[in-house]
């Protein structure tokens, strides 16, 4: 169970060594606190609940994958792109609830969503106008839309909301070889580029070993500040992955992840969040998302192979837990949607909402969640996209407020006060 | 702040008007800034140290001794007239990758003879193990320059320029156009001018390409019914059948109709004026317009030489346009040109590069001096890129303690300066993309058209740690064959524990590790009676130490 008794004032007392610590390369006070962070209390439980955050990179047309078949004016703005109505072939919308649509390569997540695991929150994303793909990803990871000095991510400041409780450096985990925005910060975060060659690679373990203590001892105490820290829980991490010994993997429940990154990566998560190991959040992105040509309809087109392996892996990665998915919440965002009308090149341009899914076994599924604007010119946001009536940080603050019990929002999205009454009611 | 921006903008705009003509004839090169001597330090082992790591992929053993032997001031005129180094080490390491740099036309030819629907599936089979290949060897051939040429400063800015204006070689027929991209567009004019530089990327066909801007039409224009099969390759017959085939009806649902957005804006946001350059959605649009009708030729119907540059006429959108308060009544191609002058000359673009190039060379958040004082020399040269580079490395910034041994090197940085500090050229097996590949940083692989950040906080993370340190083990003992040969040259077997320690901080360390590096090398070989295992620890430990991840 999480000890609540003192982490208001660990956070503030994190927190403003937070606003301190742009990851520099001198001296940094952080440097103890990292480190102490390194030291995992054998057999001290931890909370199971994790949060499984997906990055659809590319800003993903939501209008694509939870189609509003209701709307007269989607299929009059999609001539060449448009996924036909429900009930009209193989390669129509599949439907969800008399109104929207899933894309059919969203096939997979269907039993998902018919089991009440699946939510869907549409025309949600960034109060920021910025049509850059990179400002508006900062803005989401920063969780600080229209602010570009935040020094750190949204989940990174989720880490420190009761920092004595997970003494473990699988607290965040990125899948991939960088630190996303997200999770860059003062709390402890890894990257795990590939779970199986994490570590000092040599043919013998006593080889290993001995290297392993070297290149420790090389680091320890060398560098005050992040670096320092980072090499510490770089080495705690290899001792912890030892124990756990996960090269031994095989997904449970004849779950049977695709053969892409992005499978490999949720596959990776799976094992991470079996091994017990006290992770909170994973992360993981996904590219691919940016249509502008030849977006396709429902079963051809850059957008249809894009979403299958999406659909696949998630789809794979719920089976493999089975239950377990229960203390876990997956969420997909992107940095926005995509223009209603099509373009030129039969894609879309860059928009401003877009569509999340929520997964897991705490979600109130089989619904899609937030206020639809409508897609007539008047009603799109500079007469052009898909308006915004969920911010997304109402959509985050709900997930990590009832899913992971984090109480203080407004460390974690400061100069906004998301609340109960604000939250898209996705999360039992 | 917008309005600002384009009132500041619009004295340059008359000028690009008389100037737009004969803006790559008429405009004399400006020869590279003479400076005192005075605005460098002296050159010793510790300036010298820091100069080749940031202006050159780290020391190569000798480099140090040379330019203590010429001075900065030496050095940096060597190396920003690059064809007057001989570069016969540069041209040997890119023998082995000659297939990578031929003409695209032949490339594409040769590796993808026939759309793969119509190959069976042996023939696929073997287009893609082909494709592998090659893309492979189009990043060998820059890594290997990259370690090995002498031309140093020219390779720095080769990539610096390359990943500015990134193309992604896996974009369709980016992979066959990204080397020819590099040495067509990029490496001619990466110490030259920077508007030849910007026009030379927005008529490449892997820019074109890559940011969709080839099938970017005026609405409602047609293609001429000839030129239908060169400017799309859709095949479609010179007159519409009765019954079309689902081939012709795909590439006809395919076919332009109208414009695409992403040229444009990452022209305004990334190549030249910066996110905050004051422009807005509709000017991004209008740049869209303005570029209408910039495509490529087609290569299948045509020879060698051909896979290029092709501007549509009929695609072209004539019609009037405004973009950051400058009027484009028409003109065809020459209007494009015109605005690619006025993005060249705007003072938004002169921070914005300046800006991007002191990150690069001084510090991830520049200090405003050096940015300052880039600028100046910009705005004074008209973008001329070895006075801005010549200004930042005269900058106080440059040398201030505090910006020294402080940047955490890149990937690349860190494989290329490895190999270079053990004296080692790169070996022609993939393991040293391998370490790129696991580090996250292949050359030509960065899907967005940001390209990759140069910043500590975004490739210093535990993962990257470990693998630093497992290529620093694999360099050190002899994994990565024709790189450790040259070990026993640059540091000799030797039973005496203390040379070797000297002789290692002098080798691979520049003869700047800290006290604390030198301490744990020393305990850490004192039980090692082999001196081949001593040596390799040694050598392990001083590449994978925090030292060797900074310059």
């Amino acid at each position: 169970m999480i000890r609540r008794t003192d982490h208001r004032l660990s956070r503030r007392v994190f927190m403003k060594a937070g606003a301190l610590s742009l990851v520099s390369f001198g001296f940094d006070p952080l440097f103890l606190g990292r480190a102490a962070y390194a030291q995992r209390v054998p057999g001290q439980s931890a909370s199971s609940k994790v949060l499984v955050c997906i990055f659809q990179r590319g800003a993903v047309d939501g209008l694509s994958m939870v189609v509003p078949c209701f709307e007269p004016w989607y299929y009059r703005e999609r001539r060449r792109i448009v996924v036909p109505r429900p009930g009209s072939g193989p390669e129509a919308a599949l439907d969800l609830d008399g109104r929207f649509g899933l894309h059919p390569r969203l096939a997979a997540l269907k039993p998902l969503w018919d089991a009440g695991h699946l939510a869907v929150v549409h025309a949600v994303g960034s109060p920021d106008p910025s049509r850059s793909h990179f400002d508006a990803q900062d803005f989401m990871e920063t969780g600080t839309p229209g602010v570009k000095t935040t020094p750190d991510g949204w989940l990174n400041r989720c880490l420190l909301h009761d920092r004595e409780h997970r003494e473990t450096p699988f607290r965040g985990v990125a899948m991939g070889p960088q630190l996303p925005r997200a999770l860059q910060g003062s709390a402890p975060a890894l990257a795990v580029a590939n779970l199986q060659a994490f570590g000092i690679r040599a043919p013998q373990g006593p080889v290993r070993d001995r290297l392993t203590a070297a290149f420790e001892a090389l680091w320890a105490g060398q560098e005050s500040g992040v670096v320092a820290g980072t090499a510490a829980e770089s080495f705690e991490a290899v001792r912890m992955l030892k124990t756990a010994n996960p090269t031994q993997y095989q997904p449970a429940n004849g779950a049977d992840y695709p053969p892409s990154p992005f499978g490999r990566s949720l596959l990776e998560v799976a094992q991470l969040i079996k091994a017990d190991l006290g992770m909170e959040i994973a992360f993981v992105d996904v590219g691919g998302w940016d249509t502008h040509v030849n977006q396709g309809d429902g079963g051809s087109g850059q957008l249809a192979g894009r979403l299958s392996d999406f659909a696949q892996s998630l789809a794979a990665f719920a089976q493999d837990l089975g239950d377990k998915l229960s203390d876990v919440v997956v969420l997909t965002m992107s940095e926005f949607g995509r223009t209603v009308t099509e373009n030129g090149t039969a894609g879309t341009d860059h928009g401003h909402a877009t569509s999340m899914f929520v997964l897991g076994g705490a979600v109130r599924g089989g619904r899609v969640a937030g206020r639809w604007p409508g897609l007539s010119p008047e009603q799109r946001y500079q007469r052009r996209d898909l308006a915004v009536t969920t911010d997304f940080r109402d959509l985050f603050a709900e997930v990590v407020a009832r899913h992971l019990g984090i109480q203080q929002l407004d460390a974690v999205f400061p100069g906004y006060t998301p609340g109960p009454d604000r939250f898209p009611g996705v999360i039992a | 702040m917008g309005l600002a921006m384009r009132i500041s903008l619009l004295p340059s705009a008359a000028l690009v008007v008389a100037a737009c003509a004969g803006h790559r004839a008429g405009v004399p090169a400006v020869p590279p800034m003479a400076m005192g001597s005075a605005a460098f330090p002296a050159a010793d082992s510790a300036t010298a140290s820091h100069l080749l790591n940031r202006l050159a992929f780290g020391p190569r053993p000798g480099d140090i001794a040379h330019v203590e032997a010429v001075g900065i001031g030496g050095w940096l005129d060597e190396q920003l007239d690059p064809a007057r180094i001989p570069d016969s080490a540069g041209e040997a390491a890119l023998a082995p990758y000659g297939e990578a740099l031929r003409d695209p036309t032949d490339l594409l030819h040769d590796f993808a003879p026939a759309p793969p629907t119509q190959l069976d599936s042996a023939d696929r089979r073997r287009m893609q193990i082909g494709l592998r290949d090659l893309a492979q060897d189009v990043m060998m051939s820059a890594l290997a320059r990259h370690v090995a040429s002498d031309r140093q400063l020219l390779e720095v800015m080769t990539d610096f320029w390359t990943n500015h204006f990134n193309v992604f070689l896996q974009k369709g027929a980016d992979r066959f156009l990204t080397a020819d991209f590099v040495e067509r567009a990029i490496r001619p004019n990466a110490l030259g001018r920077f508007e030849d530089l910007l026009v030379a990327t927005a008529e490449h066909p892997a820019m074109l390409i890559y940011l969709d801007n080839a099938e970017s039409v005026a609405p409602g224009s047609r293609p001429p019914a000839r030129g239908r099969a060169f400017a799309f390759g859709s095949g479609r017959p010179r007159f519409a059948p009765m019954f079309p085939t689902p081939a012709a009806r795909a590439a006809a649902a395919r076919a332009p109709t109208g414009i695409n957005e992403n040229y444009g804006r990452e022209l305004l946001e990334l190549h030249t004026l910066g996110v905050d350059g004051g422009y807005t959605q509709q000017d991004v649009i209008e740049v869209a317009r303005i570029f209408t009708g910039w495509s490529i030729s087609h290569p299948r119907a045509m020879g060698p030489g051909h896979y290029g540059f092709q501007y549509n006429a009929w695609a072209h959108d004539d019609g009037a346009k405004e973009v950051l308060g400058v009027r484009y009544d028409g003109g065809g191609m020459k209007e494009g040109l015109r605005l690619l002058h006025f993005l060249a000359e705007s003072p938004a673009t002169a921070r914005h590069l300046s800006h991007e190039l002191c990150a690069r060379f001084v510090a991830d958040e520049p200090p405003d001096g050096c940015v300052d004082a880039a600028v100046a020399a910009w705005q004074a040269t008209h973008g001329d890129i070895r006075a801005v580079l010549r200004a930042i490395v005269s900058s106080p910034d440059f040398w201030a303690p505090e910006n020294r041994h402080a940047h955490f090197k890149t990937p690349l940085e860190f494989v290329a300066s490895a190999v270079r500090a053990v004296g080692g050229d790169p070996d022609t097996t993939v393991r040293l993309l391998g370490a790129l590949r696991q580090l996250g940083e292949l050359p030509f692989m960065r899907l967005t058209p940001d390209g990759y950040p140069e910043t500590a906080a975004f490739w210093m993370n535990s993962g990257a740690i470990l693998t630093r340190m497992n290529l620093a083990l694999a360099l050190a003992s002899g994994r990565l064959p024709g790189v450790a040969s040259d070990l026993d040259t640059l540091i000799p077997l030797t039973d005496d524990r203390e040379a070797l320690v000297r002789r290692v901080n002098a080798a691979v360390l520049g003869g700047q590790a800290s006290d604390r590096t030198l301490e744990t090398i020393r305990q850490q070989i004192a039980d090692l009676p082999n001196p081949r295992n001593a040596r390799a620890m040694a050598v392990a430990l001083a590449l994978g130490s925090p030292d060797f991840q900074k310059e």
